[in-house]
């Protein structure tokens, strides 16, 4: 009880500083300084037609660096997390069938899983989407194995290989624009091409695709190993 | 140079290419893991070089072809390329240390611990909040994941209670991102500071509260920092030594880049949060057991220090970045150092590190370390405290100082205990018997190397501080290279150690005498020859004596240093190392542990107050010469007095602060117990000669402050003869008369008067003589009968010849009776007095004589006559080493008898530049005053006249007396249950004690002792705060938000 | 009228202050992890709400915005790669601590945050 009320007391506190936020919030009714650089200066500079996605990959994109190297981070630990406790059982018997309509459900959405993925982060330069959304979609088509087969076990080789190509070419893609463009992360080092096509905006599909494929391994992974904790 | 970017490049690329290596392929995932940290920290030790080097400006680091604030950069200037190199070397260095661990994890660990030294460089090098917080989400990601390299299975529960608080933060610092954007349209931190009117009312406020607050959080300030202390105690030492080192050092510079946008409202907040999380850890810290929670106490106080003075930094200007870099390195240092030894001792207890005495180079890594953190001298937290103060006190922030220099002594205390507990304790039984192969020592050259590379580091630093602090390098100083060069030296037999000692010290006194004024001379003559004489004791101990010759030429360096100092900072810098040397050689007495502690400590809370005093006298002025101090003006002057005489108090153990002295001075070694006794009370003097020839006298509120000095010299005059008088031991005798006779010295300095300075001088020249004579002659019978208790002696009169007469001469000399020296300090002394128009302290004086006698004369009468007893019927003189500076002083006290005016004539001379009026007039052997005159060369005559006579009509009478045999009957058929009861040596003076002994309350000592009760006690209290719930963290960070809020609304 | 943005905001810092409320209360482990996600999820709505701007488009230059007009015509662009990046951490710190909750759970087969309180003081 005494609990709850000091827990309610400090929340009180909390609200009254988010309050101040809220009543003296006046929405912009003009791009502010940074917002308007970027409406202005996203296509003619780096010639891609969704602001967010030059924003993220390339005007902040050490922060995307940072961000999949979060996930990167997470699906290490985890892993690390989960196989110190990790005890070599023997695979679990009585497990009911799968049955025959799963199996091939997921067997045929997979495929289709994986091809949308791909098209958003190909795409994520002229459309919403993008590698992180891609990559959540692909690794949603990995659930969907595992919820069909809970058994299944994944190469984690694969998966790992994935991912570690992926984050080393962007490191790599970000360095040659150190070397041969404006900075880490420009996108300038391959030619801008014509605004809203898809060969386009430079190195950012290529780096949204590398992402996608990198997140996309990262979740796979992070499945795969909470997966095999699964006592059945 | 290569871009700031390859160090995050280098280590991302490394993390993962590393999960293109196959699991079984460890070793090269190892060395590329130690690659590219040693890539990224070449990387920064070429720019620390450039900087250093070359004028060159901070560079900005642009990211994707656009310029701030468009998009992300990064700057390297000389703060970032110092502190990137640092987080880049401890990890690296943890990286060697974690060997073993990291192949038994795989390639999973490494890409984490190659991650999390990537975002600290990176906390570090951007200049963009929003980038901020996606470094300090990595760090807090890789924090949980390192935290798992423990073999600890409670560093889960740790890791997790992290990430609670780390979710939390998250949350506050995502908030006042979005909104400060909003208000400033910018992510840039430079940005956003030069918007401070957006920043400073309504959601900007409120916004930059909350990003403030958020990376405050970050630095684990009191009382929401119970995470990191499980952490600490749970976490691999070698993350330890991450968590406490870099990732400390990091999130600070964090704040410091940060806290423009909060404007100049966020500098006292800052100050205060830090302030209290400095004094609340070192209080904390004080009943904890176990070494790592120690260690992440005492870190959690240090980077609460830095906030405290990065919140100082409006006030500091310049010397901003000395100190506050200085206070980091030394931490980091430090704290790495320590975690990685903790990581080569399997027990946690802190009397586990016992185990370092069987190395002796750790054992010096590890007191290298401790006085590293305290911030004594030579290392950078000296210099950098020594600025502080000046600054601080400059600006009259007098309270703040008071607070940093309290947590200093608190944290200085339990890290001296720990030190005490490593020298004299024996560590725990380990718990399973085969084990002991090593004895609780866990050692390969990857652990080796980290430590030496730290130990390196930290004098390194301590070099480069010096260098930086444009006041003469310490390391540079003669006698304190010399006292240095015994460490490298200490590999030799003790006797070529000695040689070379007594060689070092006589040939400074020759090279330099002529440099000296006649006061000063006195003192060096003490100092250099008095140790050199004293010295020749030490040719008794064979072997290699380890560790004695360093400290005890640390403290002689100290010493020499001391009377050479020129201004204040040389002073005090002197003071401390003298501080030092001699608590390290106190500490060797075989049971001097507890007394070893509570000298320093009240050593080191003097040395905080004559620092406090120097700076309040200083004004923030960078130089302040020692007769500067005559300047200093109302109303400061007699505050600067009333500091600075605390201190030297504190080192002539006046009554009141005085309970060190008696167990420091009984419990030392033999040779030890003169050099503490005879030489080093004697610093305490010199400071007050120096305190009272600048300053003069001084009133407060109407209070004449050398009268109140007078009070406090005849007291602990009195006091310290009548303790000594109810002493059974005979070294705690001595040690208490000691404190008697500074009160004399201290008594005739504060008559201000020209006699009553002579006789100062008068009784420091003997009190060195006599008292060095009496330690040596009393502990060569100690040495010979195994004992200090008196009653358990009688009757060595015969078997120790040599060692009687020196007692003889050396009461004689003590009590002032004619004809020996101690009778002209009386002679000088009455004069004195009747120069002077105090009473009452006076009569208190004349009170204390008598009372000199009394223990005096107990002293050679239990020891030397009466019955010898069974068990020393065998016993021998004493060693001949021992003897022959007995003999040399018997020597020297009876040519001072004779010729006083060899000495005492020029000082007289002297003083008359201070005091013209009341010299003493030198016709020949006469020598008067304006109350009578003084022959010594009659007296002795006379005396020995009288003497022969009297010893000849003895013989005569006593002509047919008989010997009687002795141990025939010893308790006449009763076995008392406390034999010693019934020997009339035990409780010799109980009459005494009767009459006068409500004299003798230990009020002071109760009074000491209950404030340390008091400290552990609140100590103790306050810690189950931390209740090891990671949600009533959550409620402490919460609550700390809060209250921070309200009092800034309150402000 | 009270703009969209501002009942976003207000919804936002409601589902902080619930998440954060449930996260102080429950003891459980995995209870706690779902508050934060919630808390989560209502810092992430705050982000977008910043971002907004009346009866303007979302910032992807197509036919329909053209560059020219694209600074009178979309919205802020950058909450929204903020919230991009603040969701995918946000995800991966829920991850890590699930993991964590089961090592938890394993090593004491309880989920009670209480019981993990050997290491204090």
């Amino acid at each position: 009880m005494i609990k709850r009320v000091i827990a309610l007391t400090l929340l009180a506190g909390l609200g009254l500083l988010f309050l101040g936020l809220l009543l003296d919030y006046r929405p912009d009714t003009d791009l502010n300084l940074s917002a308007r650089y970027y409406a202005e200066r996203t296509a003619p500079d780096l010639g891609a037609a969704n602001i967010v996605t030059a924003i993220v990959v390339t005007y902040r994109g050490l922060d995307t660096l940072g961000e999949v190297t979060v996930l990167f981070l997470s699906a290490t630990i985890v892993g690390l997390v989960l196989a110190l406790g990790r005890r070599r059982g023997q695979a679990p018997a009585g497990l009911a069938p799968v049955g025959e309509l799963l199996t091939t459900g997921s067997r045929m959405l997979t495929p289709l899983i994986l091809l949308l993925g791909a098209y958003v982060f190909v795409n994520g330069h002229l459309t919403p989407g993008g590698g992180f959304q891609g990559g959540a979609i692909l690794a949603s088509g990995i659930l969907l194995l595992l919820l069909a087969d809970p058994l299944r076990h994944f190469s984690h080789g694969l998966i790992s290989a994935v991912e570690s190509l992926a984050g080393v070419f962007y490191v790599a893609i970000g360095l040659a624009g150190l070397v041969w463009a404006g900075g880490f992360l420009d996108n300038r080092i391959l030619p801008l091409g014509d605004l809203g096509a898809l060969f386009s905006a430079g190195a950012i599909p290529v780096i949204y695709s590398l992402i996608g494929l990198k997140v996309g391994a990262e979740f796979a992974s992070m499945l795969a190993s909470l997966a095999e904790t699964e006592e059945l | 140079m290569v871009s700031a970017l390859y160090i995050l490049a280098a280590a991302l690329g490394a993390a993962f290419l590393l999960g293109l290596l196959r699991e079984e392929r460890r070793g090269l995932a190892y060395g590329l893991t130690l690659a590219a940290l040693g890539f990224m920290t070449w990387v920064s030790a070429t720019w620390v070089w450039a900087f250093a080097t070359t004028a060159l400006p901070p560079v900005e680091i642009f990211t994707a072809g656009t310029p701030p604030p468009f998009a992300i950069n990064l700057r390297m200037g000389m703060g970032e390329a110092a502190l990137t190199l640092l987080v880049n070397l401890v990890g690296l260095a943890s990286a060697l240390y974690l060997k073993e661990t990291l192949l038994q994890l795989g390639r999973r660990a490494m890409a984490v611990l190659l991650i999390a030294i990537m975002a600290l460089a990176g906390l570090i090098l951007t200049r963009d909040l929003f980038n901020l917080f996606v470094f300090m989400e990595l760090m807090a990601i890789s924090t949980a994941g390192l935290i798992l390299l423990s073999a600890d299975s409670r560093a889960l529960g740790a890791g997790f209670k992290y990430l609670i608080v780390s979710q939390v933060v998250s949350v506050l610092l995502l908030i006042g991102i979005i909104f400060a954007y909003h208000v400033t349209g910018t992510l840039n931190i430079d940005g956003m500071a030069q918007a401070p009117a957006l920043l400073a009312t309504g959601i900007g406020a409120i916004a930059a509260f909350l990003i403030l607050i958020a990376l405050i959080a970050e630095l684990k300030p009191f009382p929401a920092n119970g995470w990191a202390l499980d952490i600490y105690e749970s976490a691999h030492p070698a993350y330890g030594a991450i968590f406490s080192a870099a990732s400390g050092a990091a999130v600070i510079f964090a704040v410091d880049k940060v806290l423009p946008i909060g404007g100049a409202a966020w500098l006292p907040v800052a100050t205060g949060v830090g302030i209290a999380t400095f004094l609340f850890s070192n209080l904390l810290a004080l009943p904890q057991t176990n070494d790592r929670r120690l260690l992440g106490y005492s870190s959690v106080g240090q980077i609460g220090l830095v906030l405290a003075v990065v919140g100082q930094r409006d006030v500091l200007g310049e010397a901003y970045g000395f100190i506050a870099f200085g206070l980091l390195v030394s931490n980091a240092v430090a704290k790495a150092g320590l975690f990685w030894l903790s990581g080569t001792i399997e027990q946690r207890g802190l009397t586990a590190w016992a185990v370092l005495r069987q190395r002796p180079l750790a054992l010096f890594a590890f007191v290298t370390f401790l006085c590293v953190l305290v911030g004594l001298p030579p290392f950078p937290g000296f210099y950098a405290k020594w600025e502080l103060a000046r600054l601080l006190a400059g600006e009259g922030r007098m309270a703040l100082l008071a607070a940093i220099l309290l947590g200093t002594l608190i944290e200085a205390g339990y890290l001296f205990r720990w030190f005490g507990y490593a020298i004299k304790r024996e560590p725990e039984a380990a718990a399973e018997g085969p084990r002991m192969q090593g004895a609780g020592l866990a050692t390969g050259w990857n652990r080796a190397l980290p430590i030496a590379a730290a130990l390196v580091a930290a004098w390194g630093l301590g070099f480069l501080w010096g260098d930086l602090s444009g006041r003469g390098n310490l390391l540079l100083a003669l006698p304190l290279l010399f006292a240095l060069a015994f460490l490298v030296l200490d590999w030799l037999p003790a006797w070529v150690k000695n040689t070379l000692a007594i060689g070092g010290l006589t040939g400074f006194f020759l090279l330099t005498w002529q440099e000296y004024d006649p006061l000063r001379l006195i003192f060096a003559a003490i100092f250099l020859i008095g140790g050199s004489v004293i010295l020749l004791a030490s040719y008794e101990t064979k072997g290699r004596r380890i560790g004695f010759y360093p400290s005890a030429m640390l403290m002689y360096a100290g010493l020499v240093m001391l009377i050479r100092a020129t201004d204040a900072f040389g002073f005090f810098a002197a003071w401390e190392l003298l501080t030092l040397g001699s608590y390290f050689l106190i500490l060797r007495g075989k049971h001097s542990e507890p007394h070893a502690l509570s000298y320093i400590l009240f050593s080191l809370g003097g040395a905080f107050a004559i620092l406090a005093g120097f700076a309040l006298a200083g004004q923030g002025a960078v130089h302040l010469p020692l007769d500067g101090l005559a300047k200093v003006a109302e109303p400061l002057a007699p505050w600067v007095f009333v500091l600075l005489a605390l201190g030297f108090m504190t080192k002539t153990a006046s009554v009141g602060v005085h309970i060190w002295l008696p167990g420091a001075h009984a419990e030392a070694e033999t040779d030890v117990s003169p050099m503490v006794s005879g030489i080093l009370l004697k610093a305490g003097l010199y400071g007050f000669l120096v305190l009272l020839m600048s300053m003069g006298s001084q009133r407060l509120h109407g209070v004449e402050l050398t009268h109140v000095l007078l009070w406090i010299g005849a007291l602990s005059a009195l006091v310290g003869n009548l303790m000594a008088v109810f002493q059974e031991d005979a070294k705690r005798l001595l040690a208490y008369s000691s404190i008697g006779q500074m009160g004399y010295a201290l008594f005739g300095l504060a008559l201000m008067n020209h006699l009553g300075w002579l006789m100062a001088i008068m009784f420091i020249i003997n009190h060195y003589v006599y008292k060095s004579m009496l330690f040596l002659s009393v502990g060569g019978v100690a040495k010979r009968t195994g004992t200090r208790d008196m009653y358990r002696m009688g009757g060595l009169v015969k078997l120790m010849p040599l060692s009687f007469i020196a007692v003889l001469i050396g009461i004689i000399a003590i009590s002032g009776v004619p004809p020996l020296s101690g009778f002209g300090g009386r002679w000088i002394t009455y004069n004195a007095l009747l120069d002077s128009e105090v009473r009452l302290p006076i009569v208190i004086l004349f009170l204390a004589g008598p009372i000199a006698f009394l223990y005096l004369f107990r002293l050679i009468h239990t020891v030397f006559l009466g019955q010898l007893k069974d068990e020393h019927r065998r016993i021998k003189e004493a060693p001949f080493w021992i003897v022959l500076p007995q003999m040399i002083y018997v020597a020297v006290l009876l040519v001072v008898a004779v010729v006083p005016g060899l000495v005492l004539r020029h000082v007289d001379n002297y003083l008359d530049r201070f005091f013209p009026q009341g010299g003493l007039e030198w016709t020949g052997t006469v020598i008067s005053s304006n109350y009578g005159y003084w022959n010594p060369i009659s007296i002795m005559v006379i005396v020995g006249v009288i003497f022969a006579t009297l010893f000849a009509w003895l013989l005569f009478v006593n002509r047919r007396a008989q010997p009687v045999k002795q141990f025939n009957i010893v308790f006449s058929g009763e076995r008392p249950f406390r034999p010693e009861t019934t020997h009339f040596a035990w409780n010799f003076f109980a009459p005494y004690r009767k009459a006068l002994g409500f004299l003798t309350t230990p009020l002071a000592t109760r009074f000491w002792e209950g404030i340390t009760d008091l400290l552990h006690n609140a100590g103790d209290l306050v810690r189950r705060l931390y209740t090891g719930n990671g949600q009533t963290y959550a409620y402490h960070l919460l609550a700390f938000v809060v209250a921070v809020y309200l009092i800034r609304l309150g402000a | 009228m009270v703009d969209i943005s501002l009942i976003a905001m207000a919804t936002g810092f409601v589902l902080i202050l619930i998440g954060l409320y449930g996260a102080l209360t429950n003891g459980n482990l995995l209870r706690m992890i779902v508050a934060f996600t919630v808390a989560d999820a209502g810092v992430n709505l705050v982000l977008v709400s910043v971002g907004y701007m009346r009866g303007r488009t979302a910032p992807i230059l197509d036919s329909a915005v053209p560059a020219a007009e694209a600074v009178a015509r979309i919205i802020d662009p950058v909450p929204q790669a903020l919230v991009l990046t603040a969701i995918v951490i946000g995800l991966g710190v829920t991850a890590l601590m699930l993991a964590y909750a089961y090592r938890l759970y394993e090593a004491k087969g309880t989920l009670d945050i209480a019981k993990f309180s050997e290491l204090k003081w």
